[in-house]
């Protein structure tokens, strides 16, 4: 059929079918800015305005918007001038992977159209249908306030820090400074929603006098993101494109006897139908890891048995996506119904099914009781320890499985290039490990193999994988064609990966002072069907469950075990949240047992500056494991961040009855409650950035780095640690990341390490450029030595006050005299993980008729050392706790008895929206960790860790009652009000 | 995901959308689509012809004239924020007003709604304690269907093959006190439990109360029981658990239960929410 539709002010006529999505007809169309991000209108990233009104563009047939007007935000710039929202958007922060972004700013218009004064309240409620996985809500309300006050006319908020004193005496600190609080626009008359912009700061006394380093500079990537270019995987279009749809198994655990494709294969349109009676079986381990992976080596492309319900069976490739789904439905799969098991303890019993019962898998511990791994760990004597102590508590909690929904699923497209070389551009955290695991699974060396990954829609750890590159890569490969594979959300949920569910119990011994004297941990992990980062996820759960507290003696013992649920790997936070939820209620009731106060009890225990992490070298990453002493902690704000945060949440309030118990509404009950938390930096030893810059005609750089923005920011901290060295501003820093021919190495975005390993290797090769430049310019103002020259303001200067521009300097090198082309490479790698440390508060209110908890806020007060960018570091605390409040208080993968996912949409699952958030408050506690880039640690994942915990904690502080597994849903709390 | 094909008409009129009906066995309406796209993406249903009625601009008023009357085509947003509504039947509007989000609201029709009758929904809890009738149009003419004889088991009313619902009828209520207290599924914020509250009062005295409960059943149902409980009673504390327990019973077995909310769970809260419909009514 024909339609027309006015977008963005133009007429045009286009041929559909009528099933075709108003999504799938505007994407062809090349408005890219349109975005799938679910079936069923729940994730609203595929928002548009029809007749001015924000209607999901996937839930209506373009048929239904014949003849209307339609706006995307393609349509909002007028060339480079940006709409004032757009503007907003930017200068506040509130992009991240930029994927929700054109919805959001779509939903920003329609309100400011409808209402020009809007109160924070209206802008909750107007994105209320956009869900966005990065940036907790909090920037994009204030990008709309802020529009909003721009379009009235009023001048815009300058947006910085808020500077405040420390509470405590800070490390380094020698009482002599203080840091004035610079006075703040207040945003003039009618703007009284407007807030700060940007959370409190606290400097760390020694940290560098710096110019770019530590501003709130705006993402390099953020103009594309907030125009709608067309940036990521799916935003392209090749001649010839096939569309690719997997089969999954509808059974949990079954052997594939039998598979006839022929129907499928002899529809018309249909390329290729592959499955293991067509691939080669090459076994790998899907993790996203440092050569060599961890063992087992437990895949293969497409397995003669299935695992899960959702493991892969088939996959199709087809002139369009409609008939590569008509294709799967036409493939008869003879299946051998194995008896399937799911819970990890019934799992290691006699008589349990045998997961993996293939005998080409090496590295299983005992593939008989379905134990992948057996951990163990211990310092000191933890038996004797315990026989002496003068208490011994123990208790046990449940962690539950949770996705990491990120709002772009899984897509790759792989095609041949002109000099037959296979191309796949990926939604990956790990461009670099995806090559090379791939390479082998596609009888293809690695040079024959370029991977790209262009602009990200999140990723979170689900991406740390090589998930689907090698089914594009071999369908490409029987096709000769270019082939798309997107995950649909369903998908998403069950076919890609999760977090681990864990039973931890700890036993911990402590004297009568209340000092800890042994801790004993002992974790079930469950690994699903396949034991990828199963490993390492346990381990770094016994890391962070026995680094947080001093104690002589600890033991760690764990297993991991297989059963028939969707595959956990890695998730932001990988094995922390789970430990730290069971660490930190364990150690509250430990205290509450004691009679002591819960802070005292942990102020008492908890690591400090000069203490050594012991239990550290016992728990690395596997074989691979390369440090072997112990690690002595450099820098701690902890105290500092406890005494922020009981200050913002206004901590004594949770002593006063009053307070607690609402007189006007009696069923109402108010608690706060509080968790310490500590993440690492980096995999020691391992993980690996590599950086290479480059000077233009013009005296501008390119950088170029292996390192993997997943919207995260880090191109934008990378170029700003590369203008802070190089004497320029940040925009003279033209980025291009994470693409295997262009770029050095990298590991990858995970375990909170780009800007801390990347970072220091962007540094050291702009010192080196650095050194190139001062070299050009001493030879141009006639000095025998670079001595006394320094880079400023785009110009060397010479000790005696003459400068020369650095685009002088390059043209000099490019084209006059001795012709050289400035540039370095440099690498890094870290002994060193030095922890961040943060506290945090939550503050809830419990219905005690319903069961439910409402947040009603959250802080966190985070030392991650030099802060390189508030903005972005900001950003990343409030979207992980947004994320950790959902592992908290309502996510949650459930399941049928035969392993089905009930609620594999975003309808039934629930993430949280921006009109039911909390206030989030953010306090940046900087402390100069000597081991970083300009005093910098991580920050991604560790607020991921407390919320859970918190929230535990203040439910108990409001009803007594304790709950030892989350998530905290109505039905549960009021089954535990109530027994 | 792609729905099984189909062919597409866009009716210009409510009587060419009831002649395609007649005409096609295999056919549906389509209004927003909010329900009925999501079912044929999944091949819950698998219609040969869909009768687009969403252009159809009759169908999208809203007037106050004697009774309410609201058009099968009005959507969520606009019911929800008419001035009309707010006025005749506020628990209405603010039933609207709280189903899914923006989006959902701005496409979403009451017609279709109705029409779809899934236990979930808010309008048809709200529409039978206001003593709503349903217009409906087909081959052989107009009828009108009492609201608390349209909705008949999960995703069936009273509709017969071919009819097309043009308009809903509220009666005058004023002198009435209403409230509808709705717990949300918490992700698509469909009614995990809605109950509504229509109350005639006299004084603190209640002399007639209709009590219409939603999403704990398998369709909106009136809470007969409640309701004989509060006649001729002051609404104090005692009365309001009175009637929350009666509810409780009432629904008894006939509670459904889901992995958010189990029938136990959904049972208990019915009362919980009677309670709050009735205190917010009661201002
Ligand atoms: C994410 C999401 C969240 C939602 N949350 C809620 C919620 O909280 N509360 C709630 O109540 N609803 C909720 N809904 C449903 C929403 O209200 C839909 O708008 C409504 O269910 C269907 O309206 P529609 O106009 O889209 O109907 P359609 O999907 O077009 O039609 C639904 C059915 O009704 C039939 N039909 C449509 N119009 C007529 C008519 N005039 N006469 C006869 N038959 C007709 C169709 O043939 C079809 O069988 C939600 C929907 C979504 C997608
Ligand atoms: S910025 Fe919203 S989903 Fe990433």
């Amino acid at each position: 059929m024909e339609i027309t539709l006015t977008i963005n002010g133009v007429k045009k006529t286009f041929v559909c079918n009528p099933g075709d999505s108003l999504l799938r007809v505007l994407r062809r169309e090349g408005y890219f800015s349109v975005k799938y991000g679910s079936d069923d209108g729940t994730t609203g990233a595929a928002a548009i305005l029809l007749n001015g009104k924000l209607v999901n563009a996937e839930l209506m047939l373009a048929a239904q918007a014949n003849g209307q007007p339609i706006e995307t935000i393609e349509g909002m710039a007028k060339g480079i001038r940006l709409h004032p929202i757009q503007d907003a958007f930017v200068r506040t922060g509130a992009i991240q992977c930029g994927y929700c972004t054109p919805a959001m700013i779509l939903a920003a218009k329609a309100l400011i159209a409808q209402n020009p004064n809007p109160t924070a309240e209206d802008a909750r409620e107007a994105l209320s249908g956009v869900l966005c996985r990065c940036t907790g809500y909090i920037k994009p309300i204030q990008a709309i306030l802020e529009a909003a006050a721009v379009m009235r006319g009023e001048p815009p908020t300058e947006i910085d820090v808020n500077v405040v004193q420390p509470l405590t005496f800070m490390p380094g600190d020698d009482g002599g400074q203080s840091v004035e609080p610079p006075e703040f626009p207040s945003g003039s008359g009618g703007t009284q929603t407007r807030q700060h912009i940007l959370p409190k700061f606290i400097y760390a006394p020694q940290a560098p006098q710096t110019r770019v380093v530590g501003k709130p500079e705006t993402k390099v990537d953020s103009i594309k993101l907030v125009k709608g270019n067309p940036a990521f995987v799916d935003d392209v279009e090749f001649r010839g494109m096939l569309h690719a749809k997997l089969l999954t198994s509808p059974h949990a655990h079954a052997r594939i006897v039998k598979i006839d494709d022929s129907e499928a294969r002899n529809m018309q349109g249909v390329h290729a139908v592959i499955h293991c009676f067509n691939v080669p079986r090459v076994k790998y381990a899907s993790g996203g890891q440092s050569y060599p992976n961890p063992k087992p080596y437990d895949q293969v492309s497409f397995d003669n048995k299935v695992r899960y319900v959702g493991d892969r069976v088939a996959a199709v490739a087809a002139e369009t996506l409609e008939i590569a789904e008509e294709a799967i439905r036409r493939i008869k799969v003879e299946y051998e119904i194995l008896p399937a098991v799911f819970d990890a303890e019934a799992a290691m019993k006699p008589g349990a099914p045998i997961i993996h019962d293939e005998d080409d898998t090496e590295g299983i511990f005992d593939a008989q009781r379905n134990i992948s791994h057996h951990i163990h760990a211990q310092v000191g004597n933890v038996e004797k320890g315990l026989a002496e102590a003068d208490h011994v508590f123990e208790h046990t909690y449940h962690v539950h499985q949770v996705q990491q929904v990120p709002i772009e699923p899984h897509i790759a497209i792989s095609w041949w290039d002109a000099d037959e070389r296979l191309v796949i551009r990926t939604s990956t955290q790990v461009p670099f490990h995806a090559r090379r695991m791939v390479a082998p699974l596609l009888g293809l060396p690695v040079k024959r193999i370029r991977v790209i990954k262009p602009r990200i829609g999140g990723g979170f750890g689900v991406k740390q994988e090589m998930l689907i590159e090698d089914i594009v890569g071999h369908l490409t490969i029987a096709t000769g064609r270019p082939v798309r594979l997107e995950l649909n959300r369903e998908e998403e949920f069950v076919s890609s990966r999760t977090r681990h569910p864990q039973t931890l119990t700890f036993r911990t011994g402590v004297n009568k002072d209340g000092q800890l004297v042994a801790i004993d941990m002992k974790v079930i992990g469950n690994t699903g069907a396949y034991a990828t980062h199963g490993l390492t996820v346990q381990t770094v759960t016994g890391l962070r469950g026995l680094s947080t507290y001093k104690s002589p003696n600890m033991r760690f013992e764990c297993f991991v075990v297989y059963t028939n649920i969707p595959v956990p790997g890695a998730y932001r936070g990988y094995g922390g949240p789970q430990a730290l939820f069971a660490l930190e209620s364990h150690m509250e009731e430990v205290a509450h047992a004691l009679g002591m106060d819960v802070i005292e009890f942990k102020q008492l225990n908890y690591i400090r500056e000069g203490d050594p992490l012991h239990i550290a070298p016992m728990l690395g990453e596997g074989e691979a494991e390369n440090v072997t002493s112990v690690p002595i902690i450099m820098s701690s704000g902890l105290d500092e961040c406890v005494a922020q945060g009981m200050d913002a949440i206004d901590w004594e309030r949770r002593y006063q009855e009053g307070w607690r118990i609402d007189p006007a509404r009696p069923h109402i009950r108010h608690g706060i409650g509080m968790a310490i938390c500590m993440h690492g930096t980096a995999i020691p030893g391992l993980d690996m950035g590599g950086a290479s810059i480059k000077i233009n005609d013009d005296g501008s750089f390119n950088l170029l780095v292996g390192a993997t923005d997943l919207g995260t920011g880090s191109d934008t901290v990378l170029a700003q640690i590369a203008a802070e060295t190089l004497g320029v501003p940040t925009e003279d820093i033209i980025v291009y990341s994470s693409d295997t021919d262009m770029t050095p190495f990298d590991t990858g975005a995970y375990a909170s390490s780009t800007t801390y390993i990347s970072g220091m290797a962007v540094k050291k090769a702009a010192e080196g450029v650095r050194e190139q430049i001062k070299h050009r310019a001493s030879r141009i103002f006639g000095l025998d030595s670079t001595e006394g020259i320094y880079l400023k303001d785009r110009y060397a200067w010479s000790p005696d006050g003459r400068s020369v521009s650095l685009e002088k300097i390059a043209l000099h090198s490019l084209h006059q005299e001795d012709q050289h082309q400035i540039m370095d490479t440099a690498s890094y790698v870290s002994m060193a993980s030095p922890p961040p440390f943060a506290a945090q508060f939550a503050e809830v209110e419990v219905d005690t008729e319903t069961g439910q908890v409402t947040v009603k806020k959250l802080v966190m007060a985070v030392d991650a050392g030099v802060v390189i960018n508030p903005i972005t570091a900001s950003g990343q605390i409030e979207g992980g706790m947004t994320q950790a409040l959902g592992y908290g208080h309502c996510e949650e993968m459930i399941y049928d008895d035969k392993g089905r996912m009930l609620n594999a949409e975003l309808g039934p699952y629930k993430i949280y929206a921006a009109h039911e958030m909390p206030e989030l408050e953010t306090i940046l506690v900087q402390t100069y960790e000597p081991t970083g880039p300009f005093g910098a640690k991580a920050i991604a994942e560790i607020p991921k860790d407390g919320v859970a915990p918190a929230l535990a904690s203040a439910i108990f502080n409001a009803t007594g009652v304790r709950v030892r597994d989350i998530p905290f849903t109505p039905e549960k709390v009021w089954k535990a009000l109530h027994s | 995901m792609y729905p099984a094909k189909f062919d597409y008409y866009r009716a210009n009129s409510v009587e060419e959308a009831v002649k395609l009906l007649a005409e096609n066995s295999d056919a549906k309406l389509l209004a927003g689509g909010h329900s009925l796209i999501p079912a044929m993406k999944l091949r819950l249903t698998q219609p040969a012809l869909l009768i687009d009625i969403g252009k159809i601009d009759s169908l999208k008023n809203i007037k106050a004239n004697g009774s309410l009357e609201i058009g099968a085509l009005a959507t969520h947003a606009r019911v929800a924020a008419s001035a009309d509504v707010k006025k005749w039947f506020p628990a209405l509007a603010n039933a609207a007003s709280l189903i899914g989000d923006q989006q959902v609201r701005n496409f979403g029709t009451i017609g279709g709604n109705i029409a779809h009758a899934d236990p979930a929904s808010d309008p048809p809890t709200v529409l039978i304690a206001a003593g709503a009738t349903i217009h409906v149009r087909g081959a052989s003419g107009t009828r009108a269907i009492a609201a608390e004889d349209f909705f008949v088991d999960l995703f069936t009313t009273a509709l017969e093959p071919g009819e097309v619902v043009t308009k809903i009828e509220i009666p005058n209520l004023s002198g009435r006190k209403s409230a509808y207290a709705k717990m949300s599924h918490p992700a698509s914020r469909y009614a995990i439990v809605g109950v509504c509250a229509v109350l005639s009062m006299e004084g603190d005295t209640c002399k007639e109360a209709r009590l219409v409960v939603g999403g704990a059943v398998a369709h909106a149902t009136r809470l007969s029981e409640a309701e004989a409980v509060l006649k001729g009673k002051k609404l104090d504390a005692a009365a309001l658990k009175a009637a929350a327990d009666a509810a409780i019973a009432q629904v008894g077995d006939d509670a459904m239960g889901d992995i958010t909310a189990p029938a136990d769970y959904r049972r208990a809260m019915v009362g919980q929410y009677l309670q709050r419909a009735i205190q917010s009514a009661l201002g």
